[in-house]
């Protein structure tokens, strides 16, 4: 069909349906043909948003399904299905299908034209249907209106003998309205700029703008995940981990053994692995737990055979020489590691532990796999649906945003503990004559400028400030 | 400070890599714009049987007798990449990675805006299995708050139980395993895939599963190719027509659906 004789056709769409609507509700209300009954089953539209909540949104192309079951004594030989006003379809694609057997799994195919009659799309067979088939109607590039809400379709339906009544019982289909970013990223998508932009294949498939519009903010949505996720494990993960650190140093062979079989179990597999038999093992062993309450405790266990290490690691630090100073002042075992050893042993430890928060924050990445919805799980379902690889470029802004900042917290840190020592050392020599009266602008100098390749070079910061 | 350059040496990385990726995909001399010459490189998900599965490390099924005909008939070599189903249509829209997508695709037209597909070679339906001592017996069972149905995500499954379940929960997996071993373990009430490849699971690893709702959707598989190579998708409709013509598709599909 060519697009004049469309044209044509949509000026004279209008009051030919108006005319049709007109005459039907006349003979219905004359006398209502009860006789005449197609049955609707189902009236449905796919699915089109590209979160995977299964809505229908306006604005974007969907597929409406409409399917009905025939009367046991009626053949069919046209069917039509009216659009609220402000929505577009087309009638490519379109087709009908009628059905039989046990499970209706058989199908026929239906021979037939379609025409695009103002918000109307009829369908006329070129053979009737047989008697009580159970009809499938499909109609592609369904544009739903922007706005949203019920969309309630109308419908009729033509008998061999040229009768024509209204399609019963259809379902009204909720269309969400699309949202902000759905509704931007369209009016993007017909800029120039962006089709220019779009016109290089690197920049479509990374950096494409209208799907980054589109996907920022149901990333967003994995991103509160990962963050409710990691929030709470992490936290969990610090006293068991500090926990197994004390079983680790300690005298008792049992304890010594319990935590580090524990330790080097779960640093010795990989965390997907762990994932996997949680969230598949667990649930056949008959232990149900919800996922995200078991995302969260698998990650924190995980975690806590790193901390362990790290916190083991910090203890071990500390000079012994402390341990027996302390004792030899009369505290007990206890005294001395919560006063003497824990402090700085916590001090020593803070930035090893905020490499690990950044580490377990990524980790939450690897929960994708059994289906939870985190960051790379909603991008990777946009992925799918659009074929760009820009919602995956989304995603790691979503990661950086946490880890940028937490390195520099830990870079800073690391240089405060760094500067502490330089700052008691050099009040020492002040003392002693030989400072520079705690030239704060040379200390700056030294933490944002050089200390890296001061450390590179092994020669401590005390002896740069000395040269 | 060592964080930076960590970072900034695997951004340069990435991008280096996308380069060469870039290279590779736009610089080939063959007509069929082949990866290497000589050598159709499959992409494939193996987790869809009887389509294509892993047995043992091989990857066999009734696409693979299918693209190792193909390769026959096109005098090509067959090399098989496997990815994740819903990495499939990025990577041949990337190129670089392969050369066509065989993978059980349906025809869709949002896929088809993606990238085109060759001429149709099976038709399948969708289908709903549940274990059977779940004791849900029709689809209203399943249609419920708190009811959840498995799916592969970025399949035709997914969005045919969102259309239709509208009120259970769907769970996205990355591969149709994962689905049924979800039901199984209980993590999930269902799974919804294609009806062949529900039929193949039930009839072997999952005896104690049954159909529980099937609609003859009648989806078209066909082989995806990138939009840049039309001599590609040319030639496999030239070869997939003759395997039709001289039955070896019939005769596959006699041998593995059953």
């Amino acid at each position: 069909m060519t697009k004049q004789s469309l044209k044509t056709m949509a000026t004279k769409a209008l009051s030919i349906f108006l005319l049709l609507c007109l005459g039907l509700s006349f003979s219905i209300a004359v006398e209502p043909p009860s006789s005449y009954a197609l049955e609707t089953v189902k009236c449905t539209a796919r699915p089109n948003s590209d979160d995977t909540n299964g809505n229908v949104l306006g604005g974007k192309e969907t597929r409406v399904t409409w399917e009905g079951q025939c009367a046991a004594d009626e053949s069919l030989s046209g069917l039509s299905l009216t659009f609220p006003e402000g929505t577009e379809f087309s009638i490519a694609d379109a087709r009908v299908t009628a059905l039989t057997g046990e499970d209706m799994m058989t199908r026929e195919a239906v021979d037939a034209t379609f025409i695009a009659d103002g918000q109307t799309i009829v369908a006329s067979f070129t053979d009737d249907i047989a008697a009580g088939r159970y009809v499938r109607f499909e109609v592609y590039g369904v544009f739903f209106p922007r706005t949203g809400g019920e969309m309630q379709l109308t419908g009729t339906f033509t008998l061999s003998d040229g009768t024509t009544a209204e399609i019963a019982g259809i379902p009204a289909i909720n269309v969400t309205s699309s949202s902000i970013a759905q509704s931007w990223a369209d009016s993007l998508s017909k800029k120039p700029w962006v089709q220019k932009w779009n016109s290089n294949k690197f920049l479509r498939l990374f950096l494409n703008p209208p799907i980054l519009v589109k996907s920022f903010p149901i990333v967003f949505k994995g991103f509160l995940m990962a963050l409710a996720v990691v929030a709470l494990a992490f936290p969990i993960a610090i006293p068991i981990g500090f926990l197994l650190s004390l079983m680790r140093i300690s005298r008792r062979k049992v304890l010594r053994g319990i935590a580090t079989t524990y330790v080097n179990v779960i640093r010795g597999t990989p965390l997907f692995l762990q994932i996997y038999i949680a969230f598949f093992g667990l649930p056949l062993a008959g232990i149900s737990v919800p996922n995200y309450p078991l995302g969260v405790i698998v990650l924190s266990l995980n975690s806590s055979a790193y901390l362990c290490e790290i916190f083991r690691a910090g203890i071990q630090s500390i000079p012994k020489g402390q341990f027996e100073a302390s004792r030899s002042l009369g505290m007990n075992g206890r005294q001395t590691m919560l006063s003497v050893i824990i402090p700085q042993m916590l001090r020593r430890v803070l930035p090893t532990m905020t490499s690990e928060f950044i580490l377990l924050y990524k980790d939450t990445s690897l929960l994708a796999a059994v289906g939870f919805m985190e960051v790379v799980m909603y991008a990777k379902t946009i992925v799918a649906a659009t074929g760009s690889i820009t919602p995956y470029i989304v995603a790691a802004c979503f990661y950086l945003i946490i880890t940028l900042p937490m390195a520099k917290f830990v870079g800073k840190f690391e240089n405060r503990l760094a500067t502490g020592d330089v700052v008691q050392k050099k009040k020492r020599k002040k003392r002693n004559g030989f400072g520079n009266g705690g030239d704060d602008g040379g200390e700056v100098v030294l933490t944002e400028s050089g200390l890296e390749s001061v450390e590179d070079a092994g020669i401590t910061p005390e002896e740069f400030s000395s040269m | 400070m060592k964080k930076t350059l960590a970072i900034f040496a695997m951004c340069a990385a990435l991008v280096a890599g996308l380069a060469l990726a870039g290279c590779s995909s736009s610089k080939s001399t063959d007509d069929l714009g082949l990866l290497t010459p000589g050598k159709l490189t499959v992409a494939t998900s193996p987790d869809y049987p009887p389509f294509e599965n892993l047995e043992g490390d091989e990857v066999v099924g009734f696409e693979v007798d299918l693209w190792n005909a193909l390769g026959e008939k096109m005098g090509l070599e067959i090399e098989v990449v496997s990815m994740q189903f819903d990495a499939i249509i990025p990577a041949v829209v990337a190129g670089g990675k392969c050369d066509v997508g065989i993978s059980g695709f349906s025809y869709l037209p949002e896929r088809a805006e993606q990238v085109d597909f060759t001429e149709s070679y099976f038709v399948d339906n969708q289908a709903v299995a549940v274990m059977k001592d779940s004791g849900l017996a029709a689809p209203a069972d399943l249609n419920v708050e708190g009811k959840k149905i498995a799916v592969q995500t970025g399949t035709t499954g997914e969005s045919w139980a969102q259309e239709n379940y509208p009120n259970a929960q769907i769970i996205g997996f990355g591969n149709s395993n994962d689905c049924f071993a979800a039901m199984q373990s209980g993590k999930a009430d269902a799974v919804c895939t294609n009806l062949a490849v529900v039929e193949a699971m039930l009839a072997d690893a999952y005896s104690d599963a049954t159909i529980v709702d099937q609609s003859a959707t009648a989806e078209e598989y066909a082989m995806v190719v990138s939009k840049d190579n039309p001599a590609l998708t040319q030639a496999l409709n030239d070869a997939i027509a003759e395997l039709q013509k001289d039955g070896t598709i019939d005769e596959l599909a006699a041998k593995w659906f059953q």
